[in-house]
C-alpha cells in the first residue's frame, strides 16, 4: 500500500492531493460532529464509506480504463432505471434523491454524472461531433439523465450535467455554430418551462435565484452562512472552536455548507490553503489530459475535470451568496458516501490514463 | 492540447473571485460579522399571512381570518424549560409533559418562534403577562385565526385548518411548507389549500438584549391567499341544518343541471374552533357521512332495477304482477313490506308502492348481471369525484356475490355513499347526464380578479331511452302523490322522489333502520335534487324533512307560514321499505 502511493507521489502527486483533501474533509466532519445537535455517527459513517471507496478504487485501479469504453453502454443502461426508480421510491424530505440500502443511502445521480461522462466520451471518441446525427445522439445521451435528475428535483446536479455536456463537446471539437445553437436552445426553452410551472414552483425558482426572497427558509441559511464565514476572520476561531456551526445556526453544515466550518475555524488562512490544494489537484488532472494521446481518455478526463472544478466552485460560491443555493457537495470534503466513492473512482480513472499514456 | 488550458484559466478566474469575496467577508467585514455571531442576536419573525376568504355562491362569508393572540416561544431563549413548562401548564390547557416535549424538540433554527398555543383567551393573556418575568423566551404574539361563521353547520364541508404535521411536512416541504405553518386539514380547506394559503412572509431581524428589533437583515412581504367562491347556497345550508333538527345523518342538495353542490350537511359535526373536545367523541363527529358514509341504498335502488327492466325489455309498461304480501321464488319465501299485499301491480304502481314482490320478480327476470351493469352505468359504487378529500367509493359487488332478490330491492353487499345517491337522482332528473358534483365555483385573487373558474363537468351521459326516463319520472312523482313518500308532499311545489329504508345491524333487541329519501323538485322542471339520510329513522321521516326543506327553498316566503297539513295517518303505517 505504502509503496503504491509512493510511486504515485513521484509522478504528479495526483493521489497525494486527493487524500489530502479527503483528510481535510474528515477533520471538518469530525469538528461538525462535536456540535450541540450532533447528527449521530455521520463521521463514522463517512470513515466506513472511505474504506469501502478505497477498496473499490484499488480494484478499479487494476482495470484498464479502455475497458470502460467497451462497457459504457451497459453502465448507461443500468443507471437509467435506477434514476427512474429514485423518482418513485426515494423520498427523503420532499425531494427524491436517495435509494435506501439499510443504514446507508445510495444516490444514483452521483453515479450518473460519471457514467454520462464515460458514455459520452466513448461515443464521441469514435465519431465526428461535427456531423449532425452524432451531435443529436450526444444530446440524447446526456439529455435523458438530465431530465430525470431535473425531475427529482435536483437542479444542482442537473446543472452539472449541462457543464459536462458542454465541456466534452468542446473538447471533442464541436463547431462554434453547434455551441451557439445549444446555448440558444437553452435560453429559449426556459420561458416555456416557466409557463407550465405551478405558482409554488415558480416561487421556488425565484427563491433559488435570490434566496433573500425567503428570509425564513433558504435565505436564513444564506444569511447564517455568510455570518459564519465572515466571523472566522483571518486566522479563524481555531479547530473545534467554531461557534456558529456548533450551535447549529446552519442546519446543513456537514453536507453542502461544510466549507463554512473551514472558513469559521481556520479563517481566511485556511481558505487559501484549501484553494491551493484544490488548484494543485486540478492542475494534476489537467496535465494528464495534455499527456494522453488517446481521444477517449482525453474526453473522459475532461469531463471528470470539469465536474470537480464546477462542483467546488459552485459549492463554495453558494455558501457566500455568489451562486444560488443548490444541493451540490464539495468534492472529497462534504459528507456523502456516494459522492466520495464516485470522486475517488474518477481520480483512479485519471490515474489509469496517466499510467497508460506514459507507456507509449 | 490547448483546450484544457481554458478550463484551468476559467478556474483561476473563479478562484480569484471567490478569494476576493472571502477576503471581503473575513477580513474587511470581520468586525461586523464577528459581532453578529457573538451576540446570537438574529431572530426570524413570522409576520402572518392572511388565508383566503371562503364565500358562498352569493358572496356571503363562510370562513375568513380574524385577528387573535398566539403564545409563542424562542427555543434558544428559554432559561429553564422545566420551570416554565410548570408555570404554563397552570395557565393554558396543555399539560406539562406536552409543553416540555415542544420545548425540547430539535429545531433546525433554535431562534425561530414556535407556536405553543394558538388563539389565547383574554384570561390566559392576562395571566401570562402577569408571570412574564418568570417566562423568558415565551411571548404573546399577534396573529390570525380562522373564523368559521357557520360553525358546525358547515364543518365537514369547509373542513378546518391546523399546524402542518410532521408527515405532511415530509411530503410537502418542497412546496414551501415549513414547521409551524397552517395547512388545511379537511374539507375545502384541504382540497384548495394551495390556493388559500398565500405566500408566507417574514423578517430576519437583529435584536438587542431586550428583544427589540434593531436591524432588518431580510424581509419578505406576505401575499394573502386567494379567495374561493363556492357553489353552496348559505340559505339552503341553514335551512337543511335546521330541518335536520340535530338528528344524525346528512343532507346533500345539488343542481341536477350542472352538478353544483348547493348544500352539504353532515350531523353530528364538530366545532372547528375547538377541535380538542371532539376528538374522543363516540358519535364520530369528524366523519363526513355525505361522502364517506357507506350504506345500502335500500329501495332507492329500485330506480336502477326499474331502469334495467325497462331498458332490457324484461318488463313492459303493462306487465303486471300480483302481490299477495309474499311470494315463493326458488324455495324461498320473499315478503313484501305490506303484509296484506298490494294486489295487482304494474310498473306505474310498483315504484310508488315500493312493492318488494314486484321488484323481486322483476329482479329475478332481469338477472344480477344486468342489474349490476345498470348500477355501474349510474356510477354507483364509484367515486363521484367531488372536490372534497377522502371520498369513499362504496362497493359494487361482483356477479356471484349477491342474489337477484336482495339486489333488486337494494339489500345485500352493495354499498353506496349519499353523494352517489344525489348523483343518481340528478341523472334521472336531468334525463340521463351524470355531472361531476363540485363545490368550488371560482377562485378569486385578493384584489378580486378571477384566477380560475370551474365549469360544470359532464362525467358521462347515461344512454337511457327517453321513454324509460318518462316512466321513471312518472313513478317518482307518484311516490310523493300517493305512495310511500307522501310525507314529502308540500303545497306550492311538486316533488318527485323515492324512499328507502334499510335495516341496520341489530343492536341488542332494538331494531333500528336508516331512513333515506332522494328527490328532485319541481317535478316538471328539476332545479334541485336532494338526498336526506337519517342514520336512525324511517324513510317517511326523511321524506318529511326533504319536503320541508324544498318548500322553504322553492316556495316564496309568504306561503311558508301555513301549517304542514300532511302529517296525518301515513306516519306509522310505512315500516320497512
Amino acid at each position: 500500500m505504502f509503496r503504491y502511493f509512493k510511486s504515485k507521489f513521484g509522478d504528479n502527486m495526483l493521489f497525494f492531493w486527493t487524500y489530502l483533501l479527503i483528510f481535510i474533509g474528515l477533520l471538518l466532519l469530525f469538528s461538525a460532529s462535536k456540535g450541540v445537535f450532533m447528527r449521530e455517527g455521520f463521521f463514522l459513517k463517512q470513515c466506513v464509506w472511505l474504506v469501502a471507496s478505497t477498496i473499490v478504487a484499488i480494484f478499479i485501479k487494476k482495470v484498464d480504463y479502455r475497458d470502460f469504453q467497451k462497457i459504457a453502454p451497459l453502465l448507461y443502461l443500468i443507471i437509467l432505471p435506477l434514476l427512474l426508480a429514485v423518482l418513485f421510491f426515494g423520498k427523503v424530505g420532499g425531494a427524491s434523491r436517495w435509494i435506501r440500502l439499510g443504514l446507508f443511502n445510495f444516490q444514483p445521480s452521483e453515479f450518473a454524472k460519471l457514467i454520462v461522462i464515460v458514455t459520452l466520451s466513448a461515443y464521441l471518441a469514435e465519431k465526428d461531433v461535427k456531423r449532425f446525427p452524432v451531435f443529436l445522439v450526444s444530446i440524447i445521451i446526456s439529455g435523458i439523465p438530465f431530465l430525470l435528475v431535473l425531475k427529482q428535483p435536483n437542479l444542482g446536479t442537473a446543472f452539472i450535467f449541462i457543464v459536462i455536456f458542454f465541456a466534452i463537446l468542446y473538447q471533442a471539437g464541436a463547431s462554434r455554430l453547434q455551441m451557439v445553437f445549444l446555448f440558444c436552445m437553452g435560453i429559449f426553452s426556459s420561458p416555456i418551462l416557466w409557463f407550465v410551472m405551478r405558482p409554488y414552483q415558480r416561487e421556488r425558482i425565484l427563491t433559488f435565484i435570490n434566496p433573500m426572497r425567503d428570509p425564513l427558509g433558504k435565505g436564513y441559511n444564506l444569511i447564517q452562512s455568510i455570518i459564519t464565514i465572515g466571523s472566522g476572520g483571518f486566522w479563524g476561531k481555531g479547530f473545534l472552536r467554531g461557534t456558529q456551526t456548533k450551535l447549529a445556526f446552519l442546519p446543513e453544515y456537514h453536507t453542502d455548507f461544510v466549507f463554512c466550518i473551514l472558513a469559521e475555524e481556520l479563517g481566511f488562512f485556511g481558505v487559501i490553503i484549501l484553494f491551493s490544494i484544490y488548484f494543485m489537484f486540478f492542475k494534476a488532472v489537467a496535465e494528464t489530459i495534455s499527456f494522453t494521446s488517446d481521444r477517449f481518455a482525453r474526453l473522459m478526463a475532461t469531463g471528470i475535470l470539469v465536474v470537480f472544478i464546477s462542483q467546488a466552485v459552485i459549492n463554495i460560491s453558494m455558501t457566500m451568496g455568489l451562486f444560488p443555493v443548490v444541493g451540490i457537495p464539495l468534492p472529497f470534503i462534504s459528507y456523502g458516501g456516494s459522492s466520495l466513492m464516485i470522486s475517488l473512482i474518477s481520480v483512479i480513472l485519471v490515474g489509469n490514463i496517466r499510467e497508460n499514456s506514459l507507456m507509449f | 492540447m490547448e483546450k484544457e488550458r481554458l478550463f484551468v484559466r476559467l478556474t483561476r478566474i473563479a478562484f480569484a473571485l471567490i478569494i476576493a469575496r472571502c477576503f471581503y467577508l473575513q477580513v474587511v467585514r470581520y468586525p461586523y460579522y464577528r459581532n453578529l455571531s457573538n451576540k446570537n442576536c438574529i431572530r426570524t419573525v413570522d409576520t402572518g399571512t392572511p388565508r383566503g376568504v371562503i364565500y358562498d355562491r352569493n358572496m356571503r362569508f363562510l370562513a375568513k381570518d380574524a385577528p387573535t393572540l398566539h403564545l409563542v416561544f424562542v427555543p434558544y431563549d428559554l432559561e429553564s424549560p422545566e420551570r416554565e413548562a410548570e408555570i404554563l401548564s397552570g395557565i393554558i390547557s396543555l399539560d406539562r409533559y406536552e409543553i416540555l416535549k415542544k420545548f425540547r424538540r430539535r429545531y433546525t433554527n433554535p431562534f425561530d418562534r414556535v407556536f405553543l398555543k394558538r388563539k389565547l383567551t383574554q384570561e390566559e393573556v392576562s395571566l401570562i403577562e402577569e408571570r412574564a418575568p418568570d417566562l423568558p423566551g415565551v411571548f404573546v404574539q399577534e396573529g390570525l385565526v380562522r373564523d368559521y361563521l357557520l360553525g358546525r353547520e358547515a364543518c365537514h364541508l369547509l373542513g378546518y385548518t391546523g399546524e402542518v404535521t410532521d408527515e405532511q411536512l415530509s411530503v410537502f416541504r418542497d412546496r414551501g411548507y415549513k414547521m409551524g405553518d397552517t395547512i388545511g386539514q379537511d374539507g375545502i380547506e384541504k382540497t384548495y389549500d394551495e390556493y388559500l394559503r398565500g405566500i408566507p412572509g417574514g423578517m430576519q431581524v437583529e435584536v438587542d438584549a431586550l428583544g427589540h428589533h434593531r436591524n432588518i437583515l431580510g424581509r419578505r412581504t406576505s401575499v394573502p391567499g386567494n379567495n374561493l367562491v363556492l357553489t353552496i347556497d348559505q340559505t339552503i345550508q341553514d335551512i337543511a341544518y335546521e330541518e335536520m333538527g340535530g338528528r344524525r345523518g346528512c343532507v346533500i342538495a345539488m343542481d341536477p343541471r350542472n352538478g353544483q353542490v348547493l348544500t352539504l350537511v353532515s350531523i353530528p359535526g364538530f366545532d372547528p374552533d375547538n377541535l380538542h373536545s371532539f376528538l374522543d367523541d363516540e358519535g364520530h363527529p369528524f366523519l363526513n357521512r355525505a361522502i364517506k358514509g357507506m350504506y345500502s341504498p335500500g329501495s332507492v335502488f329500485k330506480i336502477v332495477t326499474e331502469t334495467a327492466a325497462l331498458e332490457t325489455g324484461t318488463m313492459g309498461e303493462y306487465d303486471r304482477v300480483e302481490c299477495t304480501g309474499e311470494i315463493e321464488i326458488a324455495d324461498r319465501v320473499f315478503h313484501c313490506w305490506k303484509e296484506e299485499g298490494h294486489g295487482w301491480v304494474d310498473i306505474d304502481l310498483a315504484l310508488p308502492y315500493s312493492c318488494n314482490v314486484f321488484f323481486g320478480v322483476t329482479g329475478v327476470k332481469v338477472g344480477v348481471a344486468k342489474m349490476l351493469e345498470f348500477a355501474a352505468l349510474y356510477d354507483l359504487g364509484a367515486l363521484t369525484g367531488i372536490d372534497l378529500p377522502g371520498e369513499k367509493s362504496g362497493y359494487l359487488p361482483g356477479r356471484y356475490e349477491t342474489d337477484p332478490l336482495n339486489l333488486s330491492i337494494g339489500q345485500g353487499p352493495l354499498l353506496v355513499t349519499p353523494v352517489q345517491l344525489v348523483s343518481l337522482i340528478s341523472t334521472v332528473a336531468n334525463g340521463g347526464n351524470i355531472w361531476k358534483p363540485y363545490i368550488v365555483k371560482e377562485i378569486l385573487s385578493p384584489d378580486g380578479k378571477k384566477v380560475k373558474e370551474f365549469a360544470p363537468e359532464l362525467k358521462k351521459p347515461v344512454y337511457i331511452s327517453s321513454e324509460t326516463i318518462e316512466i321513471l319520472k312518472k313513478g317518482l312523482r307518484n311516490v310523493v302523490l300517493f305512495g310511500t313518500g307522501g310525507q314529502a308532499r308540500v303545497e306550492g311545489v311538486e316533488i318527485a322522489g323515492k324512499t328507502g329504508t334499510v335495516q341496520r345491524a341489530q343492536r341488542e333487541l332494538e331494531l333500528t333502520t336508516h331512513g333515506l329519501f332522494v328527490c328532485y323538485a319541481p317535478a316538471d322542471n328539476p332545479q334541485i335534487s336532494l338526498v336526506v339520510f337519517l342514520d336512525t329513522g324511517a324513510s317517511p321521516q326523511a321524506a318529511a324533512i326533504a319536503g320541508r326543506i324544498l318548500k322553504r327553498v322553492l316556495v316564496p316566503e309568504e306561503k311558508t307560514g301555513e301549517a304542514d297539513s300532511n302529517e296525518e295517518e301515513e306516519t306509522e303505517n310505512v315500516q320497512v321499505f
